[in-house]
């Protein structure tokens, strides 16, 4: 369609809103109100341009200026807003006349009438769009000699958003957010007029994603609580990074001041993450500057850990090694390692001779599908999802993708100044089509609030669940039970999967957790013509499933190594939390841990090295679609930690090596040979990954015991380990939840709050217990971390012992 | 160049000879400063409240040319506030040795917190004695860092070595 904006002809595609034409013109319009992938409503009044159109007689020729003998243009009576005006063929634009002019004038006047100004001492300060709207468009002087609105300044909406109401500015960004994306509706608008604030109905904001308002909100009335006076926002240096938190890979800015890490932000991945995080990812940073955090190598004298540099500990470690025989060392690296680190611990593993390497959790089946996997935006315009698993808590981004499919509008093609500012297709309190969406999971998840059918499958039933749909796609009677929903229900969603044309099956860790389940739901997906979507269990399970970080036999695995090595080398990974293991490790030749904390097994250790954690390292990950994406190191202190391509550096250096993967350069140098990835050109957004794997050493647990207990280990959007190190986080979370039935609860005479500690599979675990109607009774949930991978464990609910009893409420 | 221009140069030195010396016998007698000089900084307390102006806003570190402002901000604890509202320094920071006097931060500072008072005599001999923190800098700290280390080890009152005219910007500065 052809506009007019300023005089600049464009020719745009029809639907598409006068602020965008404006915008792709190259001219500006202020906006408040609108906020690209939410819908436009025209609330601020911010963004009103003079509009006219040509008419067409009846005859349907258009009607023609008698001067010019061009199509006659008719202005519209009054100034119109661009956010909620959809273009017109001849449409043209003018936003630089002098009506125009006056109206964004008066508009900023009226929005700073009873707005407090008090920039100097406000988070927004420096960032704000109302302070560059005013800049840019207001008067510079005020007129309004009256008692401004006073309202309260300093509300805790949650333990991590605070609110001031005097700054609100009514645009309603946060309101339509809550509503649109996650589909919590948690927050509304309160009163009316002049005296309208934004609240809640009850204590606390009950959901995933609630610190996205503090970037969505145009002014400091929604602030980030953890990050408070923290520093001004040109103080930040900000570093775009990806996030290791989850295998979503999703976009990050980290903002550091003077070596610390203040906050991080959303960034901007069209086809991941949009604009939204989820608040693990958000607020679950803290943790990089515990008080215990190990910043110098340590080295056992004389039964004491005595702190010594990278080069004394690395020669201790080369000498001790020539002791024991290459092939019985182990080396384990946790599984948000990067790329770069996973070539470094595979020419260490080479160099020592050992088979003995592998990535930690590591599910059995793998989180590669042979036959390719689905991509997000697949799952975004899907017509038939099945998720079995809490996508909510483990990759929380497919749950706000999932909910893009619910909404079927497709994602929005982006112009030069990035997505549309206003999609006219996205409406408040749109429809969701619900029934394209099956959740099926051994407990009552958050997802199935918007699900269309719910199953709640026997825990540990993976397995049957997927050969009870087989059968149904294959015209068979499943046996009952194992499907956890009513048969035709069940039918329903297998016959939606085998139509639609985009079918996505998002397996969550319960079902990647055994080799079999894996099998039956792949099988399934084949027999559907479903894509599946494999999640991760940590940031960059695939990319060491790719290079190849996997054992030369079964029984070299990480399992297999705790028990049968002689000297082991771990990193990040903490397995002396279970007293049978650390009796073990106690008993090694050597024990060599590269930890950024003094963790139970770093405690046992002959040697720690200060590890460098996910914001403080230079690396690539391939998220769970199997898309590369850069990760940059923030300018943090983290005194000496190195990530492991420095940890093989300075290895090789002792043993008079030079070994590949010293650095990130010579890591990729084996990449692009081994595996043909040029990670130095990377896009901007990232790449896809190859389709060949590295040289193979990849052997997986053949034999596979059904897991049985009576707790399920559970993922959690925070990452369970570090909640304690996390301050902010724990008290918003209340802790790690020990979740029992309400019944099973009260005959172990325990109430919600009361702190527990349970062996867990033989860990001891302290946990809050949180009963809830959720869990199925005789079934407990505990959350899992790296250490303790999601699944089905043992648990010994007779040795409960209560160490803190909550307070009594009245 | 004429023999009459030289004696008109000569003249002029001439005429200096008889005129009272500008010289001042620093430091045993005092420098007059004028009122608008310029020198270190002093962080200034409402005189009704108590309270302290800096609102911890980092407005003059942003202003400051050469970057020799640090601060770090903080909530303040309603029932015992540190200045007035939400916020304070809770940690100021100047470093002398990088300041070159502009008088910008002053400037930029929204409450009137930090103002250049008069004290010139700033030298030292380490570093760490160049970064004036806000107990240095306070309403009611007299000199430098040295003159009251100084003064310290002799049990005597600091004596600064000039006298300057009252500057209304200075509220509550007493030489
Ligand atoms: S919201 Fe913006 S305009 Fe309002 S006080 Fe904060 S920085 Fe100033
Ligand atoms: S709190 Fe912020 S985002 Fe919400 S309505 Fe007010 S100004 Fe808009
Ligand atoms: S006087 Fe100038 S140089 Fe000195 S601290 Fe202030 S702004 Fe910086
Ligand atoms: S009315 Fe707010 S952006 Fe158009």
């Amino acid at each position: 369609m052809k506009v007019v904006v300023d005089g600049v002809t464009l020719d745009l595609p029809p639907g598409t809103s006068a602020i965008d034409a404006v915008f792709a013109a190259g001219s500006d319009v202020p906006y408040f109100c609108s906020q690209p992938y939410m819908s436009p409503i025209g609330a601020c009044r911010m963004c009103l341009a003079k509009v006219g159109a040509p008419r067409k007689d009846r005859d349907g020729s258009w009607i023609l200026d008698e001067e010019t003998g061009e199509p006659k243009i008719f202005w519209f009576p009054n100034l119109m807003a661009t956010c909620t005006t959809a273009v017109m063929d001849g449409m043209v634009v003018d936003t630089r006349s002098e009506p125009v002019k006056a109206a964004q004038n008066g508009m900023v006047e009226f929005t700073l009438i009873n707005h407090p100004l008090d920039c100097p001492v406000c988070d927004k300060g420096g960032a704000c769009e109302l302070q560059d709207r005013a800049y840019e468009y207001g008067e510079g002087v005020s007129r309004f000699v009256f008692d401004k609105r006073h309202q309260e300044k300093h509300h805790a909406l949650s333990d991590l958003i605070t609110l001031d109401r005097e700054r609100c500015i009514h645009c309603k960004r946060c309101v339509r957010y809550f509503e649109e994306v996650p589909g919590d509706e948690v927050l509304d608008f309160i009163e009316r007029g002049g005296h309208t604030y934004i609240g809640t109905l009850e204590e606390g904001l009950p959901s995933n994603f609630t610190g996205n308002i503090t970037d969505i909100c145009p002014v400091g009335a929604l602030l980030d609580a953890t990050s408070r006076f923290r520093g001004r926002n040109w103080e930040y240096h900000h570093t775009e990074t990806t996030s290791l938190d989850d295998a979503s890979g999703s976009a990050i800015v980290v903002d550091g001041r003077t070596g610390r890490i203040e906050r991080i932000k959303a960034g901007h991945h069209p086809e991941i993450n949009k604009t939204w995080i989820d608040d693990g990812t958000r607020f679950g940073h803290e943790y990089a500057d515990a008080p215990d955090r190990v910043r110098r190598p340590l080295v056992r004298h004389d039964g004491r850990l005595v702190e010594t540099d990278w080069a004394d500990a690395m020669d201790y470690v080369a000498a001790r090694l020539t002791e024991v025989n290459g092939r019985d060392v182990g080396i384990a690296i946790r599984a948000d390692a990067t790329l770069e680190e996973g070539v470094a611990a595979r020419a260490l593993a080479d160099h020592i001779g050992t088979g003995q390497l592998d990535h930690a959790p590591r599910p059995a089946g793998g989180v590669i599908a042979a036959g390719g996997q689905a991509r997000l935006e697949e799952l975004a315009v899907a017509g038939a999802i099945l998720v079995v698993g809490d996508v909510t808590e483990e990759v929380p981004i497919v749950d706000l993708r999932i909910k893009d499919a619910l909404r079927g509008v497709t994602p929005p093609s982006l112009f030069d100044h990035g997505a549309p500012i206003a999609d006219l297709r996205l409406k408040e309190r749109a429809p969701r089509h619900a029934e394209i969406l099956t959740v099926a999971a051994p407990l009552r998840v958050d997802l199935m609030r918007h699900a269309g059918r719910a199953a709640q499958y026997p825990a540990g039933g993976e397995r049957a669940f997927f050969h009870a749909l087989t059968a149904l796609a294959e015209g068979e009677t499943p046996a009952d039970g194992d499907l956890g929903m009513p048969l035709e229900a069940a039918t329903a969603a297998v016959d939606g999967l085998r139509k639609a044309e985009t079918a996505v099956v998002v397996l969550g860790g319960w079902v990647l957790a055994s080799l079999q389940a894996t099998e039956a739901a792949l099988h399934f997906c084949r027999a559907v013509g479903a894509k599946p979507m494999l999640l991760g269990p940590m940031a960059n399970s695939y990319g060491l499933e790719l290079v190849g970080v996997a054992p030369s036999h079964a029984r070299y695995a990480y399992g297999g190594m705790l028990t049968g090595a002689k000297a082991l080398i771990l990193s990040q990974l903490d397995p002396a939390i279970d007293p049978a293991v650390a009796e073990r490790l106690d008993k090694l030749e050597l024990l060599v841990v590269h930890a950024s904390f003094l963790t139970a097994t770093a405690k046992l250790a002959d040697v720690v090295l200060p590890a460098a954690i996910g914001y403080e390292k230079d690396g690539t990950v391939v998220n769970l679609e199997g898309r590369m994406l850069p990760v940059r190191a923030a300018p943090v202190d983290a005194g000496e930690s190195r990530d492991l391509t420095g940890f093989v550096k300075a290895f090789g250096e002792a043993a008079g090596q030079r070994l590949e993967g010293r650095s990130v350069k010579s890591a990729r140098r084996w990449l692009k040979k081994g595996l043909g990835v040029d990670l130095d050109a990377l896009p901007e957004h990232g790449g896809w990954a190859p389709a060949k794997r590295g040289p193979a050493r990849v052997a997986v647990a053949v034999h596979e015991a059904p897991a049985h207990g009576g707790a399920l280990r559970v993922p959690t959007m925070v990452r369970a380990e570090v909640l304690d190190r996390n301050p902010h986080l724990r008290a918003a979370t209340g802790g790690l939840a020990l979740g029992l039935h309400p019944d099973d609860a009260a005959a172990l005479k325990l109430r919600s709050g009361d702190e527990v500690t349970v062996p867990v599979a033989g860990v001891p675990r302290r946990l809050v217990v949180r009963p809830s109607e959720a869990v199925p009774a005789g079934l407990a949930t505990v959350p899992a971390t790296p250490d303790e991978p999601v699944g089905l464990v043992p648990i010994d609910l007779k040795q409960i012992a209560l160490e803190r009893r909550a307070l009594e409420v009245a | 160049m004429s023999v009459l221009d030289i004696a008109k140069g000569m003249g002029v030195t001439l005429g200096h000879l008889f005129k009272k010396p500008m010289t001042v016998q620093y430091p045993e007698q005092k420098a007059p400063v004028q009122a608008r000089f310029r020198g270190r900084h002093h962080l200034l307390r409402h005189p009704d409240t108590g309270l302290e102006k800096c609102i911890g806003c980092s407005l003059c570190a942003a202003a400051c040319p050469a970057y020799a402002i640090y601060v770090e901000a903080a909530e303040n604890d309603p029932a015992n506030p540190t200045s007035a509202g939400e916020r304070y320094a809770s940690i100021y920071e100047i470093n002398m040795l990088r300041c070159i006097f502009c008088g910008l931060c002053e400037e930029a500072c929204p409450t009137g917190a930090v103002v250049l008072g008069h004290e010139f005599e700033l030298a030292d001999f380490r570093y760490q004695d160049f970064v004036y923190g806000k107990e240095d800098m306070l309403v009611g700290v007299k000199g430098a860092k040295w003159q009251r280390r100084e003064a310290a080890a002799k049990g005597k009152d600091v004596e600064l070595g000039f006298t300057a005219p009252p500057r209304p910007e200075l509220e509550g500065v007493d030489y």
